[in-house]
């Protein structure tokens, strides 16, 4: 009885394995068919006609309204769609060159920056660009309330003629000519905004066409946008700029890391922009890698408010804390591109100070200061990110080393990890003993840090309230009203070699960028505003 | 109708009748409409739960959401705050949300600054697509395997089969995904990389949102074929848990259900092996496997957040997360009350096939 029945079962299990097996059978088929638009994008490549560049990003990503836009993968789409006032050439960022105005004067005072307009610039629908939709423009970003209104604090925007424009600061404003480059001051069509909901102030609505649409004057237009996904981007048929893209279209996507290279590696994708320094290492053959230092200097700050600790104000106890730290070995941790910062200004900004003049360890220094410091087994809590990646460097690895560092010379450390949400806050109401943390230049000038000098932002985060070291306050006050490159260069110089010794700050390392494209694209230069410039890409 | 299954079987004729003319007294309607009052309940105590607990996380939404020097401009937070509501008092803002949630809205997220619906509306076919892709993979592939380990129980099918579940119940779907990617996509080159569509492709218009039926309706195939192609892999490698969990149960419940007095009856009786099998092997062993299916149904929500991002494929997985690192409350809870939701409607499902495979469930 049993066996008839077992054989009868095995006929049914058959019967019901076979959807399974088309199942498979349909898989597979599929997975062919699938394959097939990935060889034909990289086919595609090599062609001579409609060309799309795949950049694969890790998104940072919140809007395509460039008056709102902050975050770096938004700069990326920001710089491809909006022409500003003036740029930068390639990945210099010390010299601010012309754009959309074909030159520039700063008035002795530092107060006034006149800019003259080119003519025969054109927006996408093929209307000129006219000196009233730069002051809409810009108006609009300082009026709106949004993460880049500071950009143009006390910043009056006026017109003398049809193609001239002036800004007046209330104040010696020598980091203008620097800020204009920031794609969020991209200039945009006002017609075309006015009649989507933007009014330029507060009450603005005109966020929502512009992430389904682009208005302005750069080499692509917008084609669709998904803050979560995937941002595609059309060349923009009517660009008045003398350079046309290569690739007709960019299709920029949200992919992780370890995926972005296998996509690269493969010809998915032609561009991977967030490798780390290991996973770049792994990357062979022909592909052409960009490595080179972030803008991002990873810092310590001790706290000098006697409420928070009474370790971290002891200045002996900063002394060996900046002398007990293994700067290289942190640099072997970030892996490949990541240097020493040797001040808080990021190397390729002007004022930064010379690698030689970085700090070095000194453990028997080290040892000497806490010895010093009449602070008997020092203990301090380490606050930092837990959840925060920079260029693929995680901050749990880096505060392990410091711990490790400091155990050397008698510091005992206590980490204290957190989400980022949740330690931000503590970070932000300077209630950190010592926390690990990292700042990127609003605008490549080093006005933008002098945040770190006492009374300041990141200054009162670290517990240093005004006053507390007149003299730097007072170069600093002068560095920020100092006009010419040459005469603010050996300003900041001091200003950091003076935080070097006796500020509450340990600058650590700048993380390597490290991006990889296939061999058939040329012209990637990192830029530390907005990471890479799609448009002036070019094809092999 | 088999004498032997009598006594589980409704009887005909008089009480059909009699519900009928109960009308909505009639057990499956009453049944049904307690099941919708106690979900409605719950969807109102997930909003309750969700509001909760994401203000009691430390941490301040404007801090999140602001850039650094933003933060230290006072206009800048005041309106941020007044925006997003966040300036009233706490049991103020959850009736504003359920005053919000009664006439379909949302609010605002505070990342994208666009309603949470529209947000939604956009990320949660993808999902959809994926996780129906995979139950239907791990229903079909599961409930075979089960049956085949269970009939040739202790041979080398089985064997074979209950390793094939033992991996794919302990392997994590994150190392899994990563090396199916590796595996077919970068080694052996048969399926697509990332995202839902070739890159060079444009999504198909808009109808439902899933990207397999719309290119089916408009008639574009190759749209098509690369959307099947492209949800292949991140449904195979998200099933792997529930095929093996599936196959597991499946195999415990038929050898249960082998071994009662009914089947061995009914074999007796002469009746044919597909009878035996379809009639009351499968019937009997389809509860606790229905049971099991809801269960995992949940692991595959939790699963698609891992899925999705190495798949690099948009949804309410990836979107999760973005909204919980950044304390985007409006965002986290409208995630929260469509899983919430799922879970509500996956659980009245369930249910009410209980009451369909097995009416004593029905009539208790």
């Amino acid at each position: 009885m049993a066996t008839p029945s077992r054989r009868r079962a095995a006929w049914q299990v058959r019967a019901a394995l076979l959807p399974v097996l088309l199942a498979g059978a349909l898989t597979l088929a599929a997975c062919g068919g699938g394959g097939t638009p990935a060889q034909s994008g990289q086919s595609g490549q090599s062609g001579t006609a409609a060309k799309t560049l795949v950049v694969d990003a890790s998104f940072t990503l919140k809007t395509a309204d460039p008056g709102r836009n902050y975050e770096p993968t938004g700069l990326i789409i920001g710089k491809a769609l909006y022409d500003t006032l003036l740029t930068f050439e390639g990945s210099d960022v010390t010299k601010p060159v012309p754009s959309l105005a074909e030159s520039y004067e700063q008035s002795e005072d530092g107060k006034v920056l006149t800019l003259k307009l080119r003519r025969g610039a054109t927006f996408s629908d093929g209307s000129p660009v006219t000196a009233d939709d730069v002051v809409f423009s810009l108006n609009r970003v300082r009026d709106m309330k949004g993460n880049p209104s500071f950009l143009l604090d006390g910043v009056q925007v006026a017109t003398t003629d049809e193609t001239t424009v002036t800004l007046t600061s209330k104040i010696a404003n020598p980091a203008l000519p620097f800020i204009l480059p920031n794609p969020a001051l991209g200039i945009l069509n006002s017609k075309v905004v006015k009649a989507n909901g933007g009014t330029g102030d507060e009450s603005d609505k005109a966020e929502t066409y512009l992430n389904g649409a682009s208005a302005g004057s750069g080499p692509y237009t917008l084609e669709s946008f998904n803050a979560q996904s995937q941002v595609v981007l059309t060349a923009n048929p009517k660009y008045w700029g003398p350079d046309k893209p290569t690739y007709t279209k960019v299709v920029l996507r949200n992919v992780e890391s370890a995926t972005q290279k296998l996509n690269v590696q493969r010809g998915d994708s032609q561009v991977a922009l967030d490798l780390s320094g290991d996973q770049i290492k792994t990357v062979g053959g022909d592909y052409t890698k960009v490595q080179t230092a972030s803008a991002n200097v990873l810092f310590l700050l001790a706290n000098q408010d006697t409420a928070v600790s009474k370790v971290t104000t002891n200045p002996k106890i900063v002394e060996a804390i900046r002398k007990g730290i293994d700067y290289q070995g942190l640099l072997e941790l970030a892996g490949e591109g990541s240097v020493q910062a040797p001040g808080v200004i990021p190397t390729m900004l002007l004022g930064a100070l010379t690698p030689d003049q970085a700090v070095t360890r000194d453990v028997e220094g080290a040892k000497a200061a806490v010895a010093a410091s009449g602070v008997s087994s020092p203990s301090v809590t380490l606050e930092y990110p837990s959840d925060l990646t920079l260029q693929g460097l995680s901050f749990q690895p880096i505060a392990e080393r410091i711990q490790a560092n400091l155990k050397e010379v008698g510091i005992t450390v206590d980490l204290a990890p957190a989400p980022v949400a949740t330690a931000l806050d503590n970070y932000r109401n300077g209630k950190e003993e010592l926390g690990l943390w990292y700042w990127g230049p609003d605008y490549p000038d080093p006005t933008d840090y002098l945040v770190f000098l006492p009374g300041k932002t990141v200054g009162l985060r670290a517990g240093w309230k005004a006053g507390a070291d007149k003299e730097l306050e007072a170069l600093g006050d002068k560095a920020a009203t100092t006009i010419g490159d040459d005469a603010r260069k050996p300003l900041y110089g001091e200003i950091q070699t003076r935080l070097n010794a006796t500020g509450p700050f340990v600058p650590l390392i700048q993380p390597g960028q490290n991006i990889v494209t296939v061999p058939s694209v040329t012209g990637l230069e990192f830029h530390p505003v907005w990471t890479v410039d799609v448009a002036a890409l070019g094809a092999k | 109708m088999s004498p032997l299954s009598a006594p589980s079987d409704p009887s005909p004729g008089g009480t059909a009748a009699q519900r009928r003319t109960a009308g909505a007294r009639h057990p499956l309607a009453r049944f049904l409409l307690r099941r919708v009052a106690v979900a409605l309940l719950l969807g109102l105590g997930i909003t309750l739960v969700t509001f909760v607990l994401t203000n009691l996380v430390p941490g301040d939404p404007v801090t999140a959401n602001l850039g650094q020097r933003a933060l230290s401009d006072p206009a800048i937070v005041a309106q941020f705050r007044a925006e997003h509501g966040l300036d009233k008092p706490l049991p103020q803002q959850y009736l504003t949300y359920l005053g919000g949630l009664l006439r379909g809205d949302l609010g605002m997220s505070q990342q994208s600054h666009r309603p949470v619906l529209t947000d939604l509306a956009e990320l949660v076919p993808s999902t959809i697509e994926l996780a129906g892709a995979a139950i239907t993979v791990s229903l079909v592939a599961g409930v075979a395997f089960g049956l085949v380990a269970a009939l040739r129980r202790d041979r080398l099918p089985d064997h074979l089969l209950r390793l094939v579940a033992l991996v794919g119940i302990s392997v994590p779907t994150f190392w899994l995904a990563l090396l199916a990617f590796y595996l077919f996509f970068f080694r052996l080159r048969i399926a697509p990389g990332s995202g839902r569509i070739a890159p060079d492709m444009s999504a198909p218009p808009q109808v439902t949102g899933l990207f397999t039926v719309d290119s089916a309706l408009a008639g574009q195939w190759d749209v098509f074929a690369s959307a099947v192609g492209h949800l292949m892999t991140p449904a195979l490698v998200l099933a792997a848990y529930t095929i093996g969990l599936l196959m597991r149960f499946t195999r415990s419940a038929v050898l249960e259900v082998l071994g009662q007095d009914h089947v061995r009856a009914a074999r007796a009786k002469g009746l044919p092996g597909r009878t035996v099998l379809t009639r009351y092997v499968l019937r009997s062993a389809l509860v606790p496997i229905i049971t099991v299916a809801g269960l995992a149904f949940g692991s595959l929500l939790s699963g698609t957040v891992l899925v999705e991002s190495v798949f690099a494929r948009p949804g309410i997985g990836q979107y999760a997360y973005k909204s919980a690192t950044t304390l985007d409350l409006p965002a986290v809870m409208g995630v929260g009350l469509v899983v919430g939701a799922v879970y509500v409607l996956i659980n009245l499902v369930v249910d009410v096939l209980y009451g369909v495979i097995d009416p004593r469930v029905r009539l208790s």
